[in-house]
């Protein structure tokens, strides 16, 4: 319902990452946004044919203040020459990485 | 009712001008005052207590108008002396307040406020130097840390700019007495402290000062200059024919609260220097560094970041929006104030990547003039690295790598040519070395070979590839060659932990003795293991998570608690991956949170023979940190859990149980009450934490003194030099660990200094412990 989907994305510690160039790797997402906080984990979205990343990403972390201030700071600026844009996510579910191909 | 609703929109209006007055406006900021301080009074009979409220809010919480605000309350003060009266009360109840909960920086405000309360007649003069003079009797309190006088003199010197010409004209000697007070106490202070808190170690080209010593000199200056400043706006001098006939006020009488050892101080810092007025060739001149407008316009500076810096767009259009701003090289001073905040020690204010993109704010909104500046800086942080500090080296990296990223690595590379002929461990080759690392991280190395010259070749990173020992084209008949490629099959058939295990078992145990021994753990299987897993998951961070925790029980079984068994995971996983330092930081992470290796088994690595040389690199303390920040925060939640269980037991939860908000507060309220056996349970697991946590610090302290005394033995003993660029890294390392973990080593800096910061220690290593014990005393 509505009302749950806004408690979640009162508290959710993930945030949706999307705007990414097709060859951002998993590695430079830790790099970048791992300067905000601890990561639990990432799952990259993948072109559901062809299981290759195709520009969008979900970025767990352990605390919400961490996911905060990667929409502060991280939010807006550049990787791989692409701004890129953060949303809170209310959480990951398995099946969600495959986009549209 | 509709009266009630009525007088919350009345105080609501009230609230919004008062907070407003003194923001840009059509008419001049005299007639806003004037007109605001009629509307007040006529309002006063009614709303006395709200207005007094807003009033005090504005005082402690908008330092930047303390002037406008003290030109209102003494217009209003003109009209009503018994509302003057009330607001000094209450700001002095204030005052105690802040004192007694060691809230410095409101104390701070409050005694600025009243100082400029007696240029707009509200204060009498002799009560203020009565409150300074008490404020300076902590200077005579022998039996209190330093760091509590120096708090209380701070505030007193940073008022001295407001009222130090009101003073210097009605009561010279008094004013000279005040001051010979701060003399005497700022001559005799110590100065253990300051070498751990400076940026640079050199004080050339700007000497690197104390905060206490630098705002002495600047008062010493305004004092030579007869009190006259430039920077504060002070509109009470417009109305002066008004406030010079109110009556004053006496400050009620304060006592200080004595101190306590709960209380927190002021930590002490130095004052981060990096332009002069030559650096800054057009336009206005840069106020030198003893000049309070220099003071003045920092402390400003640095309470907008503070305000907004959750909000970095406004935050960097209020920095370049700055009142003054045609009057000064506003570009210099504001990046002078962001790095300062960056390069702040023991460590930055805010996280860093928060100072990080607000320059890139800067630079995107001022694209001009503010990406030259900021370029300018890097020069000169770049000429003035040899002797910079380690922890703000390693900011100074990750930031420099960062911004590049933000601007296409597009960087005057070809003016650092020089370094490509430099010594390796050469702090210049090293910054430019561990850019591109960080830079490479953030883009590829394809990327970043082809952005540097060709001369940088040398400094550009391997590519970062991972080393199989065990490779089917191997043509070296490595022992457990076989079983690895037996495991290879087994993992890819999706094979179970037992089966992996029975094909590890046909190896033999080099560690086997003789038929009866039974060596605690198979040094040949977790090689064949470690580097079979991270072979096969070495595709991406994900790939070599996933190997990990599906195979966690094989990695108990093989490993276990035993710490040379758990260093062999780290060794192989080093050898597999020492050209990825990124692979090997997360490794190190996921080996720790999944408890397959231990914090001490990491420290212990750090200083293993195989890691010499390594040792230098930054990744090294990256992991090492990273490992100790684990420990802390593990330490940490275990005594939050244990302080929630005991209140819990105590039970607290008869008030805000409505807040239907706080859904976390409600959760727990609903937790049954926990029993005297869970408490105690839980504080065991608390201090077996703790007795970790001191561990490793032990071991990690322990290992510095012996390769730290280690070098200086020999160096003595061949008659060299001991001052080299590995002594100087490492012995910054050491600096760093006290400085990024303070509060934790501070819990056992009586341990340390009973077993190993001993008197008998080389005086050099032993000066690492005397500044960070100094930063509390």
């Amino acid at each position: 319902s509505r009302t749950e989907q806004e408690r979640h994305l009162r508290l959710t510690t993930t945030l949706y990452v999307g705007n990414l160039s097709f060859y951002t790797t998993e590695e430079q997402l830790y790099e970048l946004f791992g300067r905000s906080g601890d990561i639990k984990r990432i799952v990259m979205g993948l072109d559901k044919f062809r299981k290759t990343p195709c520009g969008f990403c979900f970025v767990e972390y352990f605390t919400r203040e961490d996911a905060e201030m990667c929409m502060r700071y991280i939010n807006g600026t550049r990787l791989d020459d692409r701004i890129v844009r953060t949303d809170w996510d209310a959480g990951f579910i398995e099946g969600r990485q495959y986009g549209r191909g | 009712k509709r009266r009630r609703t009525e007088a919350v929109e009345i105080e609501d209006r009230l609230e919004s001008l008062i907070i407003r007055v003194g923001e840009k406006s059509t008419s001049s900021l005299e007639s806003n005052l004037e007109g605001l301080a009629s509307v007040l009074e006529a309002d006063i009979n009614n709303y006395k207590g709200k207005i007094l409220k807003i009033l005090i809010d504005c005082a402690v919480k908008m330092p930047e108008k303390t002037t406008i605000y003290t030109t209102l309350v003494g217009l209003l003060n003109a009209k009503n002396y018994n509302f003057g009266g009330e607001f000094v009360d209450m700001m002095a109840k204030k005052l105690k307040e802040a004192l007694k909960a060691c809230m410095w920086r409101t104390a701070r405000y409050v005694l600025r406020f009243f100082s400029d309360l007696v240029n707009c007649h509200v204060i009498s003069t002799n009560s203020l130097l009565q409150l300074l003079l008490t404020f300076l009797e902590t200077a005579r309190d022998d039996n209190s840390p330093q760091v509590r006088s120096d708090t209380y003199v701070y505030a007193v010197l940073s008022c001295l700019p407001w009222v130090g010409r009101e003073l210097y004209e009605k009561k010279e000697q008094d004013l000279d007495r005040l001051l010979k007070h701060i003399e005497i106490y700022v001559r005799k202070r110590s100065r253990k402290h300051v070498p751990g808190l400076r940026v640079w170690r050199s004080d050339r080209p700007h000497p690197q000062e104390e905060y206490l010593d630098c705002l002495w000199a600047q008062i010493c200056k305004l004092r030579s200059d007869m009190w006259q400043e430039k920077h504060i706006a002070r509109p009470y001098v417009a109305f002066d024919s008004i406030l010079c006939e109110a009556l004053q006020h006496n400050i009620p009488q304060i006592t200080l609260p004595t101190h306590h050892q709960d209380n927190t101080y002021l930590f002490p810092w130095v004052v981060f220097r990096l332009f002069d007025y030559t650096d800054c060739p057009e336009g206005p001149v840069l106020p030198g560094a003893h000049s309070i407008e220099r003071y003045l316009i920092e402390e400003h500076l640095h309470n907008i970041i503070k305000e907004y810096h959750h909000e970095r767009k406004q935050c960097a259009a209020l920095l370049l929006d700055f009142p003054l701003k045609h009057k000064i090289p506003l570009e210099y001073m504001i990046v002078e104030v962001v790095l300062a905040e960056l390069f702040h020690l023991p460590g930055p204010r805010y996280i860093e990547i928060c100072y990080g993109s607000l320059l890139i704010e800067l630079c995107k909104l001022q694209p001009a003039t503010m990406p030259q500046v900021l370029a300018q800086a890097v020069e000169l942080l770049f000429d003035r690295i040899d002797t910079m500090n380690v922890c703000c080296f390693d900011r100074f990296v990750n930031w420099f790598g960062y911004h590049l990223s933000n601007f296409q690595f597009k960087w005057s590379w070809d003016d650092w040519l020089e370094a490509a002929q430099l010594d390796s461990s050469h702090p210049r080759a090293k910054f430019i070395i561990e850019v591109l690392l960080k830079a490479m991280r953030l883009s590829y190395r394809q990327r970043i070979a082809e952005v540097v010259p060709e001369q940088f070749d040398c400094f550009v990173p391997q590519k970062p590839e991972p080393v199989y020992k065990f490779c089917a084209d191997s043509t070296a008949d490595l022992p457990g060659m076989d079983t690895a490629h037996r495991l290879e099959s087994a993992i890819r058939a999706k094979g179970t932990v037992t089966e992996l295990l029975a094909v590890l078992a046909e190896l033999p145990n080099p560690l086997r003795e003789s038929e009866d021994t039974d060596p605690p753990y198979n040094p040949l299987q977790i090689q064949v293991f470690v580097q079979s897993i991270l072979h096969l998951g070495s595709k991406s961070f994900s790939h070599a998570f996933a190997g990990i925790s599906k195979f966690l029980k094989a990695f108990e079984s093989l490993v276990g608690n035993h710490e040379e068994a758990q260093m062999l995971v780290l060794k192989e996983m080093h050898e597999v991956w020492s050209t990825h330092q990124q692979m090997m930081v997360m490794l190190c992470d996921k080996f720790l949170r999944t408890q397959i290796v231990s914090c001490a088994t990491v420290a212990n690595w750090v200083f293993s023979k195989e890691m010499v040389p390594e040792f230098t690199k930054s990744y090294i303390w990256e992991i090492l940190h990273g490992t100790i920040r684990k420990m802390n925060k593990h330490v940490a939640r275990l005594q939050r859990e244990v302080n929630e269980a005991r209140e819990r037991r105590v039970g607290n939860d008869s008030d805000d149980s409505s807040d239907s908000d706080n859904e976390e507060q409600q959760q727990q309220q609903q937790r049954p009450r926990p029993s005297e056996e869970e408490i105690e349970r839980m504080e065991e697991k608390l201090e077996g934490a703790q007795a970790d946590q001191k561990n490793l610090f032990l071991i990690i302290f322990q290992r510095f003194i012996m390769i730290l005394s280690e070098h200086l033995v020999r160096c003595d003993t061949d008659g060299r030099d001991f001052n080299t660029h590995w002594y100087r890294w490492t012995i910054g390392r050491l600096h760093q660990i006290f400085m990024m973990h303070n509060t934790q080593v501070e819990r056992y800096s009586q341990t340390l200094s009973t077993l190993l910061f001993t008197q008998d220690l080389d005086p050099h290593i032993l000066d690492a412990f005397n500044q960070f014990v100094a930063l509390r005393s």
